[in-house]
């Protein structure tokens, strides 16, 4: 079967201190509100904690992806490997992917009046070198796998990602796990 | 030196602030301009990695908040203010400098408020300014680590820690009083790493913290007690056969007398006063007991206690007992002093008279002689930050002149009469050492300084210049060396040798780590005058401090204020600084963490104001209900936010640590005895 690449974010590694983030947009240079990746809390109690655990999500390089099929313009295509690109020379900035992407990952910059989005770092990688938020993670959370291995521990989902049936992400993750609590007031 | 790729010149940088990890950093310009920041990969210990706070560089430097000019404030706090030139500020300063010397034929009105704003060698300059025109008077200590880094020095004779990656060689693996998850993410993965190897990982703490969500097993403690547990967990450990009698009989000094008082003291009193069923004490000993490596690394936190010295020699015993200091993957760490070895040129005495920086408003009110007129912040931000803060304004106010370098309007700024802009680390050349790892950088200049900003160095030179200008022999200070030549008179052969160099231009082929042994106390030579590890120090006797490590009740809440309030560090800020800068800040207000249970019986829910105060003052904070914290302790994350009046310190009475004094010449602040009560607004 064909390479499929995907991210692998590792929640049980995650801190939450948005380094990704940041990586991604010095990187890029992006417009101050834009992020094309973003660490989420998961919900309270998601894992018996209080918001002490995150996901870190960017674009999810969908099988079906919802904004390629949206895009009026054939601004998105899909890559061999799976990165879905979009181009801004075609996009419009309609919003239909904004709208179509479960997953609101499609942003709108203000000045271009244009979408923009993660492309995994596509040039980076066709380098060989690895995407900005992977090596600007501190924690070493975040990985590129080849979604058709098996991968232990790797999930389709987290409590709050967007049903996976709808699009076919390629965003994979390993859950947190909590360990053992000795507390005064217990 | 700079090198270029795609079109970007690169440079190295260290992040300077008073971090763990003191980061390596490369920044990449394009016409002049700075335009993207990444980790150094050629430092050892950052690799490669920053945090959030350093990801957001770019936007520090080019804040349209920053200062950019001199400017003077008409009217102290009124926010009037008037940009004025370098040699507008340069005359009145100088002027002021001038007429106070001869009114007092003294140099002691002239004082120095200087902390850790930027631990870049060079910044010492600061001091090296204050240091050429006589004796001055300047604060002196600091509000961070000195309780601890005085109990280290009694028991082992000098602040000393293994390399960070030791803790992959760890069997088990404790953080007490620690957070790096926010304070030292650098240090995370070799923590996951040693997990991955099968090491235990224990979190002790008050508060449930990021850290304590990546432990193996968090035990909570009541805040100021950890001695207790310390202590309690030695007894066990040793009366149970599984202390390391080898290292007790060939390593240490006073082990008959501590034995004893470990022999007396009351298990189920200590398991109480620290809040831990015993059972789960022993449980926990137990564990401790029969591993080999226990890497043990003590956080500032514990230590912000009345007794917090007492408490850190409390866990240095606990580490001698099981014989794991001196062992690859074991001991206790702390903090360290090996890479700073500079020859501190800047900061010989002329004859100055201290004040204790933690308690630097009761200090100007009490001089006997010679009050101070006019002050000099740099690298600090003292209104936001200490306690006492209605008396410091009090004092301010006694005071002719206020100059402020800074980079932001800051509260101490917005106090200012004259207000001068700083440079960043990629305006400026400098050298970074670590008190966490052994790894020292150079920062080299990157972009020209924005505005006018000035650093610390040039604006000490212009001031020297205009002084003897106006009055020759005012000032020793070089005026003419160039920052590379200071750089050459701090360096020395000790240094160079240890970092493998020659001449510290070559740190710019990347930062090097100092060749000091990788497992602290490695030679079980202890820098003791024993040359042992004193459980007995004569060196504490002598300073009124009890020479044996000893547990010492901490305080409680108790009557009118029944909460703790701990105010800790912020994941997206460090004290005062960053949350100014950042678009990540969680939070747009001041929060409090309140227990679901506490918050019940006040009636408070998420979201809500509340008034929280003591006999002090109050403050006002958004309420966030949480089961991180206990019942009876408030959590709030320091920081400024601008245009906020909230000052957590104002609830601080600033009370002494027992110890501090040898290592940084004043008592630490019991930041964390602090006691409060809260209402709904």
């Amino acid at each position: 079967m064909a390479k499929k690449i995907g991210f692998l974010v590792n929640s049980d590694r995650c801190i939450g201190c948005h380094a990704c983030e940041l990586a991604c947009k010095n990187e890029y240079q992006q417009e101050p509100e834009i992020r094309w990746r973003k660490v989420y809390p998961l919900k309270e109690d998601s894992f018996g904690g209080f918001a002490r655990e995150f996901a870190s999500l960017a674009c999810n390089h969908c099988e079906d992806p919802a904004c390629l099929k949206a895009c009026p313009v054939i601004a998105y295509t899909k890559r061999e490997d799976g990165i879905v690109m979009h181009s801004k020379e075609r996009c419009i900035g309609c919003k239909n992917c904004m709208l179509a992407c479960p997953y609101k990952v499609p942003e709108f910059n203000q000045k271009t009046k244009k979408v923009e989005k993660c492309h995994m770092c596509a040039a980076r990688q066709d380098r060989g070198e690895k995407p900005a938020c992977v090596v600007g993670c501190p924690m070493e959370a975040i990985t590129i796998i080849n979604v058709n291995d098996t991968i232990a521990g790797a999930e389709r989902s987290l409590p709050g990602f967007p049903n996976a049936a709808i699009t076919n992400p390629t965003t994979r993750f390993i859950k947190p796990v909590v360990g053992r609590q000795v507390r005064r007031d217990a | 030196m700079a090198y270029n790729e795609d079109g970007y010149q690169i440079t190295r940088h260290i992040c300077p602030r008073n971090c763990y990890d003191t980061c390596g950093m490369l920044a990449y310009v394009r016409k002049g301009r700075l335009e993207k920041i990444t980790g150094d990969p050629a430092h050892g210990y950052t690799k490669g990695k920053l945090c959030s706070k350093g990801q957001n560089y770019i936007q520090r430097v080019y804040s349209s908040d920053r200062i950019r000019f001199p400017l003077r404030q008409m009217g102290r706090g009124s926010g009037r203010w008037e940009r004025i030139t370098w040699e507008q500020a340069m005359e009145i300063i100088c002027e002021r400098i001038l007429n106070l010397k001869d009114r007092y034929h003294s140099t002691l009105p002239f004082c120095l408020n200087k902390y850790s704003g930027n631990f870049g060698v060079l910044h010492s300059a600061v001091e090296g300014m204050f240091n050429s025109l006589g004796p001055t008077t300047q604060a002196r200590g600091s509000p961070c680590w000195s309780a601890g880094l005085d109990a280290q020095l009694y028991d082992m004779g000098y602040n000393r820690n293994s390399d960070p990656g030791e803790m992959e060689k760890a069997d088990i693996i404790i953080l007490w009083g620690v957070n790096p998850a926010w304070t030292a993410i650098h240090s995370l993965p070799y923590i996951y790493r040693a997990q991955e190897k099968g090491a235990t990982v224990i979190v002790i703490d008050p508060v449930y913290t990021q850290t304590a969500r990546k432990a193996d097993y968090f035990v909570q403690t009541k805040p100021g007690e950890d001695g207790a547990l310390a202590l309690a967990l030695a007894k066990i450990i040793y009366e149970s056969g599984n202390g390391d009698q080898n290292f007790i009989d060939h390593h240490t000094l006073g082990w008959p007398l501590f034995k004893d008082y470990l022999a007396n003291l009351n298990l189920d009193y200590l398991a109480a006063q620290c809040g831990q069923e015993l059972g789960r004490i022993q449980e926990l000993a137990a564990i401790i007991g029969s591993t080999r490596a226990v890497f043990i690394w003590a956080g500032f936190g514990l230590q912000r206690h009345i007794h917090g010295g007492q408490t850190l020699r409390a866990i240095d015993a606990l580490g001698a007992i099981t014989g794991c200091i001196g062992m690859p993957g074991g001991g206790v760490h702390y903090a360290h002093q090996l890479t700073w070895g500079f020859n501190y040129n800047f900061l010989k005495d002329p004859g100055n008279r201290y004040l204790n920086i933690n308690t630097f408003a009761h200090e100007l009110n009490h001089l006997q002689e010679q009050s101070v007129k006019m002050l000099w912040v740099s690298c600090r931000n003292l209104l936001a930050q200490d306690t006492a803060g209605k008396m410091l304004r009090k004092e301010l106010d006694k005071l002719e002149l206020i100059v402020t370098v800074e980079q932001f309007l800051t509260e101490t700024a917005c106090y200012s009469d004259i207000v001068l802009p700083a440079t960043t680390q990629f305006e400026e050349m400098d050298v970074v050492p670590s008190y966490w790892h052994h790894w020292i950088g150079l920062n080299e200049q990157a972009i020209l300084p924005y505005f006018e900003a000035k650093s610390d160095l040039e604006i000490g030179q212009l001031l020297a210049k205009t002084l003897n200008t106006y009055r020759p022999g005012s000032s020793s200070f070089p005026i003419e060396k160039s920052p590379g030549s200071f750089l050459d008179e701090e360096f020395n052969e000790k240094l160079y040798a240890l970092l493998g160099i020659s001449h510290w231009s070559e740190l710019a082929a990347g930062p090097r780590q100092a060749a000091v042994s990788t497992t602290a106390w490695s030679s079980k030579t202890f820098a003791t005058p024993s040359g042992k590890f004193e459980f007995f120090s004569a060196k504490a006797q002598r300073e009124n401090i009890p020479p044996l490590a000893q547990y010492h009740k901490g305080m409680s809440p108790q009557g009118k204020y029944p909460y703790w309030l701990i105010t800790s560090h912020a994941q997206q800020g460090l004290n005062s600084q960053f949350q100014n800068i950042t678009k990540l800040a969680k939070n747009k207000k001041p929060v409090v963490f309140i227990h679901p249970q506490t918050a019940a019986v006040k009636g408070v829910k998420t979201g809500q104001m509340v008034r929280v105060y003591n006999k002090l003052g109050v403050i006002t904070l958004q309420a966030h209900v949480s089961p991180d914290t206990p019942s009876d302790i408030l959590v709030c994350h320091q920081g400024w936010l601008p245009g906020s009046e909230t000052r957590l310190n104002d609830l601080n009475d600033g009370l002494p640590t027992d110890m501090g004094r040898v290592s940084t010449g004043s008592q630490g602040v019991a930041f964390y005895d602090v006691f409060v009560d809260f209402d709904p607004v």
